[in-house]
């Protein structure tokens, strides 16, 4: 059967070699000592320094390869854009498959399960122990870190960056609402002790939609499109994605039915709009960095992108420190302490077939160069994400920004997806009957049901349903 | 190949004026239907990568039939073809041709030029403009322009109306298309027979009913049958609209999806092909049926219309 396959592949690619007409590329002859590394990393603008650390990076390395007599010398060519996560996967694959992917890949730590499976990428170590004896700087990342870079023992990436998903407040309307400056900056404190819950978020949001301190559906909003932050509902309630000792894919129905019971307690109690999910992000943006919201869900990286584009004539982060507050997201359960989803992104290296080139040493042995607290803080302050090295804590660049050196306490609360090769399936699923519970197509209950029924259908053995 | 026929061409000159658009229909057409037919009895994705898959016959069916969505998809997919259809792609075009065809033919070319606007602005352009038109107050063009001055109750409303707004913005690209056939065929209507029915007596519309309609017989099946087909497998629009988000995920979005676009991870290829396999047969069936019924071979008959 694969030869058929092949055949009409070779029959679909054959018409493409003769229009190409001679434009294939003859294998260049590099020099014996020449190692060419490509990376390739998506982000915004202000995350350039995703692949432009590897410049500083690279000298680095060819010194230290001079320095030892190694007649090799790496170059490096940099593929950096604004793609989403989906265009990224499957240009990826598909260089891979092609052979002509790039050496260095960066991505969400949860496609380590996809690309691994599919041979696309090499295990680096096989412990974290050993990865961290592989070379200083390895040491030097954030422990609890490296959890999100295993599967099946091995250790796949190396953290990039970090960002925790904050719940934002308005500090002048919670003083509108009669709360004393005392009272406001405990709130943190209170939500991560688990004193401060989702209820009372939702009540706190009420009051100040009665009393007129905020508009009507302005007392809470979350993130307007679908992303992993509604999550976070699911994880306040007690759910949890994945079972690592069976790998497999975990739905807790309690969790999944009173998270979505709260994604359609915020429409009815006023403080979130009707049909809110699908607002631009342009609205959005502009509505909570201007304190037109009490309470909202965000990214720590948002807060860079509201100082810099939207209140940059209103004095960029120091209005924002002024005026918004951040804490960790409630918990769903009294006297369970908040927390919040962290998303690293990987560096990861492909396999010789993969990208077609020799070289993995030196490609690991560069990211171990371009993890330093000298080029990651760059990346950083930059981007307002948060730091991936113990070492950062106490470097001045990067504990000079308050932002930074506030929320870097997140970490220790924070938890991640799971590097399962389904789990976008599952992802799909759940966005979908959170949706139809918030905009009250379906009942929470009737939307669990009908989402677990999915899963099982989608998912068969993959999935325990708790 | 000796032989020779009275035309003086060979006997197979037939295959060789055939071969170049032969070629290309097998490459660009059937190679890729059997790829698809394929690739959907495999469990290929981008875990296994093009290397490790596995042949599983019909198990990506078996997960079809079984899908508790597989019917919400179908119904919306026969809802949104046969509206936008019926209502833009012949409705509208059909009612533009012949409102541009009884006023000055300048003004009538202006107006018809207008309604290709949709269909040459960019996809992604297009669809912002509608978000803007349907997004949530105070940002919302009819929040800010009908709806507030009204006094009514703002709201978002693209999730208020969600199919509405699929079958709106897929109709205002579609109806052009039918537009300049229908409004082209009218106009090749022979004027003696447009002015005799006036001077018999008939109204405009007594006109349009029994001299203008049965002369858009042809024009009318063909874009019928041409816009079925093309709208049951367009998805892009709706894709860049609401992502398949508040029940619009249509068979073409959901099948590209699966295959080609998961927020994170794995893109399940043969499942996808699967998906989108059952449209091509659907296609087919439905061109069959269209060409039958239709009797499209009169199609290629001596034309039913005197030039002049």
């Amino acid at each position: 059967m694969k030869r058929i396959f092949l055949l009409l592949l070779a029959l679909m690619v054959f018409p493409a070699l003769i229009f190409a007409g001679g434009k294939q590329e003859v294998a260049k002859e590099e020099g014996p000592k020449e190692v060419k590394i490509v990376i390739r990393a998506k982000g915004n603008p202000t995350e350039h320094w995703k692949v432009d650390a590897f410049d500083e990076a690279v000298k680095l390395l060819n010194e230290e390869l001079q320095a030892e007599g190694d007649n090799r010398t790496v170059v490096i060519e940099k593929i950096f854009d604004d793609a989403s996560w989906a265009d990224v996967v499957r240009s990826f694959a598909m260089s891979a498959d092609a052979g002509e992917a790039p050496d260095i890949i960066l991505g969400g730590h949860e496609h380590i399960a996809v690309y691994s499976t599919a041979g696309y990428i090499i295990p680096l170590a096989d412990s974290v122990s050993e990865i961290k004896k592989m070379y200083p700087e390895f040491d030097d990342v954030i422990d609890n870190l490296w959890a999100s870079c295993m599967l099946h023992g091995k250790v796949w990436g190396v953290p990039q960056d970090i960002e925790a998903r904050p719940l934002y407040y308005s500090i002048p309307k919670l003083k509108a609402l009669g709360w004393s400056n005392a009272k406001i900056k405990a709130l943190p404190e209170r939500i991560k002790k688990g004193e401060f819950t989702l209820d009372d978020m939702i009540a706190t949001a009420k009051e100040a939609v009665a009393k007129g301190v905020v508009e009507p559906g302005h007392g809470y909003w979350h993130r307007p499109k679908r992303g992993p932050d509604f999550y976070q509902y699911y994880f306040s309630y007690g759910g949890y994605f994945y079972d690592p000792d069976e790998n497999k894919l975990v739905i807790v129905e309690d969790a999944l039915e009173k998270w979505y019971a709260f994604q359609r307690k915020i429409v009815d109690e006023g403080i979130t709009p009707e049909n809110f999910i699908g607002t631009d992000w342009r609205i959005w943006h502009d509505t909570v960095s201007h304190g037109k919201a009490l309470f909202w869900n965000g990214g720590s990286w948002q807060w860079g992108e509201w100082a810099g584009i939207y209140l940059k004539d209103q004095g960029g982060q120091e209005y924002l420190f002024e005026n918004v507050g951040y804490a960790l997201q409630p918990s769903g359960v009294r006297g369970k302490s908040g927390g919040t989803l962290s998303h690293p992104t990987v560096y990861m290296v492909t396999t010789e077939k993969a990208s077609g080139r020799k070289g993995r040493d030196l490609a690991v042995r560069l990211l171990a160069k371009v993890t330093t607290k000298e080029l990651n803080t760059k990346h950083a302050v930059e981007s307002t994400h948060i730091g991936i090295l113990k070492s950062q804590a106490n470097y001045p660049p990067y504990n000079k920004d308050r932002f930074l050196s506030d929320v870097i306490y997140m970490l220790d609360y924070n938890y991640f997806l799971p590097n399962h090769v389904m789990f976008s399936t599952w992802e799909d699923a759940v966005w979908e009957g959170m949706q139809a519970a918030e905009i009250g197509q379906r009942s929470p209950q009737d939307s669990t049901a009908a989402t677990i029924k999915l899963l099982q259908a989608e998912l068969g053995d993959a999935l325990i349903v708790k | 190949m000796t032989e020779k026929t009275t035309g003086g061409g060979g006997k197979y000159d037939w295959f060789w004026f055939l071969l170049p658009a032969l070629i290309l229909v097998v490459i660009f057409f059937f190679l890729p239907i059997i790829i698809t037919f394929f690739i959907s009895g495999t469990n290929m994705s981008t875990a296994t990568g093009f290397q490790n898959w596995k042949w599983i016959g019909l198990k990506n069916y078996q997960r079809i039939s079984s899908h508790p969505e597989t019917l919400e998809h179908l119904w919306l997919t026969v809802k949104y073809v046969a509206f936008t259809l019926v209502f833009f792609n012949l409705g509208m075009s059909l009612v533009i041709a012949l409102l541009t065809t009884h006023i000055s033919r300048g003004v009538g070319f202006l107006f018809r030029a207008v309604w290709l606007l949709p269909r040459i602005t960019p996809v992604v352009v297009y669809v912002m403009m509608w978000r803007f038109i349907a997004a949530d107050a105070p940002y919302g063009i009819l929040n800010q322009i009908i709806i507030k001055p009204l006094g009514l109750k703002t709201a978002n409303w693209l999730p208020m109306a969600p199919f509405l707004f699929i079958v709106l913005v897929n109709g205002f690209i579609g109806a052009s298309f039918g537009m300049i056939l229908f409004s082209s065929a009218i106009e090749s209507i022979p004027k003696d027979l447009m002015m005799a029915s006036l001077v018999d007596g008939s109204s405009y519309l007594q006109r349009i009913r029994y001299l203008i309609i049965p002369h858009l017989r042809w024009p009318l099946l063909f874009v019928t049958t041409f816009q079925t087909l093309s709208l049951m497998t367009s998805f892009e629009q709706i894709l860049v609209l609401t992502d398949g988000a508040y029940n619009t995920e249509v068979w073409a979005l959901w099948a590209y999806h699966k295959a080609l676009s998961t927020y994170s991870g794995n893109l399940q290829w043969g499942f996808g092909t699967a998906l989108a396999a059952i449209l091509v047969t659907i296609g087919i069936v439905m061109a069959v049926i269209y060409m039958r019924y239709f009797k499209f071979e009169e199609l290629v008959q001596e034309p039913k219309i005197e030039t002049q």
